[in-house]
């Protein structure tokens, strides 16, 4: 599903953000990019997410290099994953339902059916009774819920979490990668960067741990650490 | 149909962002309107001379002045020349007699010109009004350089032709008005691509996400797209509005003037062909304003 070889990022004016990376993903797995802040596990998601281009080395989505992707099929490459950001990047001036329903939009579904599927999103991670709300007059958990929901509602088969219970506190926190595990169970390929193992503790997840952009541990065996 | 209901929703978000800034909203139409209006103004003004001096072209009178201090054989000699004349349709005499009287009388009747009851000669010369068979401009002419050359004669005059002098200045005022009408229209399309260039900035949090979650540069931009269209309709109905009020002060000024004239001066209240065309342009203009500055504005916009 996702394939890294060898893959390098550098910034300009910085030291490599990721050296020499390799990693397969398969489809349905639950994996999780640990590592300290400034080590590449943000890079690595935007690398996954067309949001940045390798330096060097390949990035494979489903079998298509992104490096020789279009800038005109990016957006339809990115509609196959559901991001999550620890800052939730939700829009202030529009109540719950209209912040879910823009990726819909974006895919061209829009009336009754959208409305179905946005308040089956809304219900999954339980804030179906906010949908009026204004996204300012909810909770930090449950600004993440919401967030998690406009990720789920296209039904990608990818989610990507970047921090995703980075500022919550830890009943927040399980609640969260409660519901990434369900997800994880109805065959939604799952990945999470956290600085944070509270979430993982629970279960035996594959993790993939980078240290200065290099990946030092990988309980995967195709995993190449250079 | 999801394309249409793409534009739909497009339209819809549009309309509403211009609802809950409705000033902002107005002030750019307006901006738009004042830059359609002032050329229509114009254009309506040249339009309307232009339709008075075609229809003076089209006089064929020639007025023919005597010499002064010629004798009477002299008027007899041209008056049977005239008569002889196969171009002539017809021709009235007034002597200068007549004409210092008619002078007289209406200097006394109105009460300015009291200059000319102090004159102790009669200034006037002895005149032919002839009017030509033909409207012909190169016929008119040629009579005209053919009675200028009877002797006695001191001018020949074609009326036509101050018209013709009319129409060329007024040539020059069209080009003069395109000139203008071109310069605004460059000043609209800074405008609206600043105003919208403004809106996408406001605008950015939904742009980042919204090319974070897959929208394609075609989607974001059709909604500033229609904005631009919007702007442009409004402007162009507001300019129409104040046109229709410039043209109905206009003509209630006049009116008394065609009265005396007997002729009517007053301009076309409604103009179909001049509101749509204002219309259709700045619509067309308030599309490429935004359209020349939003691929540039939401391709500035970073996303990490």
């Amino acid at each position: 599903m996702i394939k890294f070889d060898h893959v390098t990022k550098r910034y300009p004016g910085s030291n490599e953000a990721l050296s020499q990376v390799s990693f397969d993903i398969e489809s349905g797995e639950l994996v999780f990019v640990t590592g300290h802040s400034g080590a590449g596990k943000s890079t690595l998601l935007k690398l996954i997410a067309a949001i940045e281009r390798p330096t060097s080395g390949t990035v494979l989505i489903a079998n298509q290099n992104i490096s020789q992707l279009k800038a005109a099929a990016i957006p339809y490459m990115r509609r196959r994953f559901g991001l999550i950001f620890q800052d939730h990047k939700l829009l202030y001036d529009r109540n719950c339902f209209e912040n879910v329903i823009l990726p819909l939009h974006i895919n061209g579904i829009t009336g009754l059916d959208a409305a179905k599927r946005v308040r089956a999103a809304l219900d999954k991670v339980g804030l179906l009774h906010k949908e009026k709300a204004m996204p300012i007059t909810l909770s930090g958990g449950e600004q993440q819920r919401l967030a998690i929901a406009r990720a789920v509602v296209s039904r990608p088969s990818i989610l990507i979490a970047d921090e995703p219970t980075g500022n919550l506190d830890s009943s927040y926190a399980a609640d969260i990668m409660g519901i990434f595990q369900d997800f994880n169970q109805v065959g939604v390929t799952v990945i999470v960067a956290t600085h944070d193992a509270r979430g993982m503790s629970a279960t035996q997840n594959r993790v993939l741990h980078l240290d200065h952009g290099r990946l030092t541990v990988s309980n995967s065996a195709e995993s190449v650490n250079a | 149909m999801n394309w249409l209901n793409q534009h739909l929703q497009a339209i819809k978000l549009v309309l509403s962002r211009m609802d809950s800034n409705k000033l902002s909203t107005f002030m750019i139409s307006l901006v738009i309107a004042v830059a359609m209006a002032i050329p229509g103004v114009f254009y309506l003004g040249v339009e309307h001379l232009s339709k008075l001096s075609n229809h003076m072209q089209n006089e064929t009178e020639i007025s023919l002045f005597v010499k002064l201090d010629e004798p009477a054989s002299t008027l007899t000699a041209i008056d049977a020349a005239l008569k002889s004349n196969p171009a002539i349709q017809t021709y009235t005499l007034a002597t200068k007699a007549e004409a210092w009287e008619d002078l007289k009388a209406k200097a006394a009747s109105s009460k300015i010109n009291s200059e000319v009851q102090n004159l102790e000669q009669n200034p006037l010369p002895d005149a032919f009004f002839i009017q030509a068979k033909s409207a012909d401009a190169a016929a008119l002419a040629t009579l005209r350089d053919e009675l200028q050359a009877l002797p006695g004669v001191e001018q020949a005059l074609l009326n036509a032709e101050w018209a013709k002098r009319l129409s060329s200045i007024l040539a020059l005022g069209t080009k003069i008005i395109a000139f203008i009408a071109a310069l605004l229209a460059l000043a609209l399309l800074v405008i609206i691509g600043n105003t919208v260039r403004m809106q996408i900035l406001t605008q950015k949090d939904e742009i980042v996400v919204s090319k974070l979650i897959g929208a394609t540069t075609n989607f974001i931009r059709t909604p500033f797209l229609y904005a631009g269209i919007v702007y442009g309709l409004f402007g162009g109905l507001l300019a129409m509005a104040m046109l229709m009020f410039i043209v109905q002060l206009y003509n209630q000024s006049v009116a008394q003037l065609s009265q005396l004239y007997s002729n009517d001066f007053s301009l076309a209240w409604f103009n179909p062909p001049l509101y749509l065309g204002i219309i259709l342009l700045s619509i067309f203009i308030g599309w490429l304003g935004s359209f020349l500055s939003v691929s540039r504005a939401i391709a500035a916009i970073k996303i990490d």
